[in-house]
């Protein structure tokens, strides 16, 4: 098992490099630069050249290239050339904010997801069945930033029962007492989180319900009612346990997604993670920080994916004992 | 020194002082009209070549260390510093050097006399606390840790910054210009405009500075808001490229000719057109100058609308439709163009429709490139387009009509005279009034300036946006300027009676986190 772990590591910082080497040539193949949000009719040439030399973006592409990826070896990710800061301050700050509207999405969207699976199944046939597939059907086709500014339209403005964005209420969050503090950040929580959960549990429960479909009809489910074993066990112990691999591969392939998702999600709801990083990042051609997100997003979704493959092991004795 | 955007601006303003600030009036020739702010009076030499600064003995740091005539020689350097690169410090031209004369006497030494040099010194110079940044390394002033926790000697301190979120400045209740009578002004940031009009409608912001025509509506419906329309110094024009854009030595096909600008600008019914996009919001322009400022001048005669006038003068410059298929051509040139406009401007997306449509009626066809607003900025930096919609947010200056419209501004490589209008006797013009010390007669000069670049049309001043900003109805705003809505926010209040719970948190100092 842990030579496995050792060379999916290894393959992760190998898509690394990868992924910084082809965003770092898109994104100054792009049109525009840094400055382009600096101009003004005052900033001369001169002011502009020193600044460009200041961070290094009047040499040859090349040079630049090899210059970031040899920083990049020694675990710097340059300066923000728009918020005048570290990058990886930047990431610091933005990446647990992601971390917990991702980790707080992944949890309930598997959660919800695999239990409505597990529900359809069970009630197959019946209207609670057909109820559960139109709506996540519904849910799995929605575009999420629309089901994003519709849940902000109606729960925060509509109904203002929820905040309309942020991670704190930015006026009375430092004034609050340590228990105020953090229902306040559950508070702030609660609508992006019902928006990604709602668009990735949809996916998630579709494809529990097809893999229990199958696990169902196998001899051993067969056997294990035969034994007298009540419906809730068959379908807990015997079933769902099989039928739950798949779904842990779902797992690892919606890193990618949720990062994705996150992006718009983290726009519509001014939540300051590295999805809402990225797009400032991309539109004002802060290329160290383009490059810092790019790179973050790559090693979460190669650590996701080291995830799965360890959830794999867990719910599976067969590939604990391959390994 | 860094505070390129308006944001920034907004709070450096309350932080930092100035030795005078302008009137409402922003005049910036010679001293009529400011106000003693660091500087609670000046004196000018006989020969105008200096003007001494004495420092209101009352001035202080935030940290409790007195402001200082070294404070004032110690920013002008630190402004005009290659190292430094601040975009003020090409304005400060007209200063030869900045001394101390005692420690309460600075004194601003000039190369020449300029109506403006008044304005240069005690505007354009935010003043930065010596004691602080005397040690720090020019070249990293913007990572320097005083840039996120800066020491001011405004009316407000400043607070905390959590990055990307919000940044709180609370009154210092000392400043010898006056306790604020706000206690406390909270910046949020959204990532975007809508999500800052949502803030503002579910009451969890309680100003902000620019509405749109539907958000007013909205703002009207809501019983615990109210709109606040004050000037601006903005202008928004179609410029045309009067050289080609793959080779900029050869003049444009079509818009080279004065007579074919003219024309198309006959077209446009910009009455109408700025009632069709804005509404009440916005006027036409006047040229290329906002009302607001100094040099504005309402009697200007601008290029009539006439769509038969324009057909007329097109047909006999030789832009006929000879195939009839709407399009004029000349030769084997159609009569066809592009349109660059940056896809983050609604207003703007929509002027574009509205231009091709009445274009077309003079048998011009025009092909819009709607994209995003950095490869815009990147083709505008390569003078690659046609034409394009752009606006000015323009310095209460009015000198800086020379670099958006003069041939400075056309050949320098990143210069702002996109278009490439190059008129001499427009510079001279400007360059005149910029020395007049008669305010009259700077203003009579600008006005032919004006004229002759309506008349010239290397672009159509289509609107002058009225801003408008939506407010909490407890807000009680002070007077509003155009250079800077948030000029005077230490004197806007909220009356004890209607105050809610964020107004009571009062002077205190937040938790630690």
């Amino acid at each position: 098992m842990g030579r496995v772990l050792i060379r999916r590591l290894l393959q992760a910082v190998v898509i690394i490099y990868l992924v910084a080497t082809v965003v770092f040539i898109l994104i100054h193949l792009a049109p525009g630069d840094p400055f382009v949000y600096l101009d003004n009719p005052n900033v001369t040439v001169e002011v502009r050249a020193q600044r460009s030399a200041a961070l290094g973006l009047d040499r040859p592409l090349p040079e630049q290239y090899v210059r970031y990826i040899g920083r990049l070896a020694t675990g710097n990710l340059g300066e923000s050339i728009f918020l005048n800061r570290p990058v990886a301050t930047v990431m610091r700050e933005a990446l647990p904010n992601t971390i917990l509207l991702m980790g707080t999405a992944i949890i309930l969207s598997f959660g919800i997801g695999v239990a409505i699976g597990m529900v359809q199944i069970a009630r197959r046939g019946s209207h609670v069945e057909r109820a559960l597939t139109t709506g996540s059907l519904f849910f799995y086709s929605m575009p999420d930033f629309w089901l994003a500014l519709i849940v902000l339209l109606v729960f925060a403005y509509w109904i203002p029962i929820f905040p309309v964005g942020g991670v704190v209420d930015p006026v009375m969050h430092a004034y609050l007492t340590p228990v105020g503090r953090i229902l306040d950040r559950l508070w702030h929580l609660v609508l992006p989180t019902v928006t990604l959960t709602a668009l990735t549990a949809a996916g998630i429960a579709r494809y529990q319900r097809s893999a229990l479909l199958d696990v169902v009809r196998e001899d051993f489910v067969r056997t294990a009612r035969a034994k007298g074993a009540t419906e809730r066990t068959v379908m807990t112990r015997h079933a769902l346990r099989n039928a739950v691999l798949p779904v842990i591969t779902l797992l690892g392939l919606s890193f990618p997604a949720l990062l994705g998702g996150a992006v718009f999600v983290e726009k519509v709801y001014s939540w300051p993670g590295m999805g809402l990083v990225a797009v400032n990042a991309l539109a004002t051609r802060d290329y160290p920080l383009v490059l810092g997100c790019a790179i973050t997003g790559a090693t979460m979704v190669s650590l996701g994916n080291v995830l799965a493959d360890l959830l794999y092991a867990v719910a599976d004795p067969r590939l604990r004992n391959d390994s | 020194m860094y505070a390129d955007d308006a944001m920034t601006r907004s709070v450096v303003d309350q932080l930092f002082g100035r030795l005078a600030d302008m009137g409402a009036e922003l005049n910036t020739v010679g001293d009529r009209g400011f106000m003693p702010r660091l500087a609670d009076r000046w004196e000018w030499a006989t020969d105008s070549l200096s003007i001494a600064f004495h420092i209101d003995p009352g001035a202080r740091w935030h940290d409790g260390r007195p402001v200082t005539a070294r404070d004032v020689a110690f920013t002008y350097s630190l402004y005009t510093d290659p190292k430094v690169g601040s975009s003020v410090g090409p304005l400060l031209r007209s200063i030869d050097s900045v001394t101390a004369r005692d420690s309460a006497t600075a004194v601003v030494w000039y190369k020449q006399r300029s109506p403006e040099q008044f304005f240069d010194a005690a505007f354009q110079l935010i003043i930065m606390p010596e004691h602080l940044f005397s040690s720090a390394d020019r070249a990293s002033l913007r990572t320097h840790e005083l840039a996120t926790q800066p020491v001011g000697n405004g009316r407000f301190r400043f607070v905390r910054w959590d990055k990307g979120s919000t940044i709180e400045i609370v009154a210092d209740t000392a400043n010898y210009r006056g306790r604020p009578k706000l206690d406390r002004v909270i910046w949020t940031i959204a990532p975007d405009f809508t999500a800052g009009v949502t803030r503002l409608l579910a009451g969890e912001a309680d100003f902000y500075e620019f509405l749109r025509a539907d958000n007013i509506i909205e703002v009207g419906k809501n019983p615990s808001l109210k709109t606040i329309p004050y000037p601006s110094l903005q202008y928004g024009f179609l410029t045309f490229n009067l050289k080609e854009a793959k080779n900029r030595k050869r003049p444009h096909a079509i818009f080279a000719d004065r007579e074919v600008r003219r024309a198309l600008a006959m077209a446009v019914d910009r009455q109408k057109l700025v009632e069709s996009v804005f509404g009440k919001l916005a006027l036409p322009a006047i040229g290329p100058v906002s009302r607001a400022l100094s040099t504005a001048d309402t009697t200007l005669q601008q290029i009539p609308y006439d769509v038969e006038g324009s057909k007329r003068i097109l047909d006999s410059l030789g832009w006929k439709d000879t195939n009839g298929d709407g399009i004029r051509e000349k030769g084997r040139r159609v009569l066809e163009f592009g349109m660059l406009v940056p896809s983050s401007s609604r207003s703007r997306a929509q002027f574009a429709v509205l231009l091709q449509e009445a274009f077309r009626q003079v048998g011009a066809k025009v092909n819009v490139d709607l994209l995003e607003f950095t490869t815009v900025g990147a083709r505008l930096k390569a003078r690659d387009f046609e034409t394009t919609l752009g606006v000015w947010q323009t310095d209460p200056s009015p000198g800086g009509v020379r670099q958006t419209w003069g041939i400075e501004g056309s050949r320098a490589s990143d210069g702002s005279n996109l278009g490439s209008y190059e008129s001499r006797a427009f510079d001279a013009l400007v360059d005149t009034a910029l020395t007049q010390m008669d305010v009259v007669k700077e203003r009579a000069y600008f006005r032919r300036a004006y004229q002759m670049i309506i008349d010239d049309a290397p672009a159509i001043f289509l609107y002058e946006p009225r801003q408008t900003a939506g407010a909490h109805k407890r807000i009680m705003p002070a007077n509003m300027r155009a250079d800077s809505w948030w000029a005077n926010l230490a004197d806007w209040s909220i009356p004890a009676d209607q105050r809610i719970d964020r107004d009571r948190i009062g002077l205190r100092a937040p938790a630690a986190p």
